[in-house]
């Protein structure tokens, strides 16, 4: 039956038709429904989503110690080369030599954020955070030591 | 003069300067606007003279209608947007000429029958319900017929536009389209 | 009571009392060609920002909010850009026509304000053949497209121009069935007749299910007319750049722009008048209570009411629904819209021969 073919086409045209705009006439209505951050005026209060990645960190405790212990497994599964580690022995009170991080070095300014890092880091010394305010006027300062000065590696961690 | 007159006589001189610059151009697009332009001092003037409903068909009919496609069909030429030669003296002596027969050809009928005095003129009802009357009226000076043949010739064109625009194999057409799909 | 009406009457039989009649119809000339253009300017700055947060809110963003409480300033603040622009001509431009083309879209949308009424008895040429009229100016409204395209010497322009004069031609179609619904119903083509014949309910619910039908087909069809989205190919930002003002750069290009917004309120405006009611308040049967609060609004505010819940309509259909191909366009047209609009009609004469309309 051609004529009736033709009229559930047409009828089925405007009720599809109806439904996309049911859903955005809801969305017009509903102004809660807003997602737009206003950003610059909201940065006290500014939420970001937990699994949004900014830059790498190395958290670090009150008694300014780390957990990394200098094994490079992060900057051998880096695919661009941003994090290159200088690695140096400290002597243990008991005499022994122990290997430990000089400088954990990290290039943002090369980073895709790809968190490939923080899953092969095998005693979780890095992580990402959501710090997203990166611009800077010199490149040279995106190149950054993520530990800090006169840290030192957490007891029990080998 | 009063204000009618004046202008009366501008909208002449648009025409005639639109006409005039419409067949000495050498580009064919600039040609067609000119027309164009012509064309719709034309309706001005039958708004001028207060017929309303003639200059709206005027202007449907010739302004959107014939001049839009015969922009279309330059749009389809190619070279379109290049200078056209200036055409030959024989043709030049030619339309001239005919310009010159069809003014008196006008001209003497205008004093034939009406003069150019503006008391001759005869009031009439240009009120649309009228003409919609006259124009399906079967009684002395109806125009049933004429309407309805060109109803007819309108119908014959469409029907042909229809049958040339059918693809012969439509068919096969059809099918590999389906397949791609 | 202060009215539209009683100002012009005022301001009309001031100027009578003081010049002598030739020069007094100038000078009324001079204030509503000054009145016509305020409007535009006006409306041009409203629809643009109006357009921009009903875009934002569908797509659950703010929009504009920061020039101005709320953002109101942040279309003339885009003026004033405009008008700062270099307006660049291309070398290889017929400069001529590229120069006249956005003058003839804005002078098309300018004509076609004569015969709107905008509230009761306030009009500034009440022809009596008002809808013929505007379905024959708005043909025209193709012509400056056609040129704009042709004479920028650009690609895409030309493309956009092709496929906007195919639009248009066969869109007027439907539109000008619709229109012609409401013409039988009524059966005058003056605008103030047929204002006048909605005094005791408007044409979309005394005439029902075929000026329902009317209605919607006409809404669809204007849309295509005035090359908004979803029938947008003619500008496709994405396919053809901008279509035919690609080319355009400053002030010519704030000329073509304010044209669209401008097309869109007239062709609002004539829905709203034909289906709607034009200025005619709200009127339910013999509810005098209700018809006499409902007087007692302003008849501007009911068409400007009524108008802007249409460009509403029109802003809603250009958020929600996705571009359509030129083939489906046509076909839509061809194939839906005017065999529609064909039964549609033969319907309402009917109809109104039979009487069967409230």
């Amino acid at each position: 039956m051609f004529l009736k073919d033709y009229i559930t086409d047409v009828f089925n045209g405007v009720s599809s038709l109806l439904k996309g705009m049911r859903k955005t006439g809801y969305y017009f209505t509903h102004g809660k429904e807003i997602i737009t951050e206003q950003y610059p005026d909201n940065r006290a209060t500014l939420k970001l989503a937990d699994r949004f990645k900014g830059e790498v960190v190395m958290p670090h405790d009150e008694n300014n110690e780390h957990t990394c212990t200098g094994c490079t497994a992060c900057e051998l599964a880096c695919p661009n080369g941003t994090i290159k580690i200088i690695t140096k022995f400290d002597i243990t009170p008991e005499g022994k030599k122990k290997k430990a991080i000089d400088a954990f070095i990290y290039r943002l300014e090369m980073c895709t954020l790809c968190n490939l890092c923080i899953t092969a880091c095998p005693s979780d010394a890095i992580k990402m955070s959501a710090n997203f305010e990166h611009s800077v006027f010199d490149r040279s300062k995106l190149t950054k030591v993520l530990n800090k000065p006169g840290s030192k590696i957490k007891e029990g961690i080998e | 003069m009063n204000i009618s007159a004046i202008l009366f006589y501008a909208i002449s001189t648009f025409i005639l300067s639109a006409g005039i610059l419409a067949v000495t151009t050498v580009k064919i697009f600039r040609s067609a606007i000119w027309l164009l332009f012509s064309l719709v001092g034309i309706a001005a003037l039958y708004f001028w003279m207060q017929l309303e409903f003639i200059a709206a068909i005027q202007i449907v009919v010739y302004v959107g209608g014939i001049v839009v496609l015969i922009i279309f069909s330059i749009f389809l030429t190619q070279n379109s947007g290049k200078e056209m030669n200036s055409p030959k003296a024989g043709k030049k002596i030619f339309s001239a000429l005919a310009a010159l027969f069809g003014t008196a050809f006008v001209h003497n009928l205008i004093v034939h029958y009406e003069g150019f005095s503006f008391s001759s003129a005869k009031p009439f009802n240009p009120n649309v319900a009228e003409i919609g009357t006259q124009m399906l009226s079967t009684t002395a000076h109806g125009f049933i017929l004429p309407f309805e043949a060109v109803s007819m010739l309108l119908l014959a064109a469409m029907v042909g536009c229809i049958v040339i625009a059918l693809r012969p194999n439509n068919n096969i057409e059809s099918e590999t389209l389906n397949k791609k799909d | 009571m202060l009215s539209l009406e009683s100002i012009t009457k005022t301001t009309q039989d001031w100027l009578l009392a003081k010049f002598n009649p030739t020069i007094a119809l100038a000078m009324e000339c001079a204030i509503v060609i000054l009145l016509a253009i305020t409007l535009f300017a006006i409306l041009g700055l409203v629809l643009v920002l109006l357009e921009r947060k009903v875009a934002a809110r569908i797509q659950i963003r703010l929009g504009p909010n920061r020039v101005g409480p709320g953002g109101i300033f942040q279309t003339a603040a885009d003026t004033l850009k405009l008008i700062m622009k270099e307006g660049l001509t291309p070398d290889t431009a017929d400069k001529f026509l590229f120069n006249l083309a956005p003058f003839v879209v804005m002078m098309v949308a300018m004509l076609l304000l004569a015969p709107i009424a905008f509230a009761k008895n306030f009009q500034i040429w009440d022809i009596n053949i008002g809808v013929l009229y505007i379905s024959s100016i708005s043909s025209l409204s193709v012509i400056g497209i056609l040129m704009a395209g042709w004479a920028s010497n650009n690609k895409y322009s030309l493309l956009g121009a092709m496929r906007s004069g195919a639009q248009i031609v066969s869109y007027e179609l439907s539109a000008g069935f619709a229109v012609l619904t409401i013409v039988v119903l009524t059966g005058s083509l003056q605008i103030s007749e047929i204002v006048a014949a909605q005094q005791n309910g408007w044409w979309l619910f005394k005439g029902h299910i075929p000026v329902v039908i009317a209605f919607v087909l006409y809404i669809i069809a204007v849309t295509a007319e005035t090359n908004r989205a979803p029938f947008d190919l003619a500008e496709a930002e994405s396919e053809l750049t901008a279509g035919f003002h690609t080319e355009y750069s400053g002030m010519k290009f704030a000329l073509f722009f304010l044209a669209e917004y401008i097309n869109i309120f007239i062709v609002c405006a004539i829905g709203a008048t034909l289906f709607l009611g034009g200025w005619m308040p709200l009127h339910i049967g013999h509810w005098e209570g209700f018809n006499h609060i409902m007087d007692y609004i302003p008849s501007s505010v009911w068409f400007m009411g009524k108008t802007f819940f249409l460009i509403f309509i029109i802003m809603w259909f250009r958020w929600t629904f996705p571009r359509l191909r030129v083939d489906q366009l046509l076909n839509l047209e061809w194939k839906y819209l005017l065999p529609i609009s064909l039964f549609n009609l033969l319907l309402v004469t009917v109809i109104a021969i039979m009487g069967w309309y409230f």
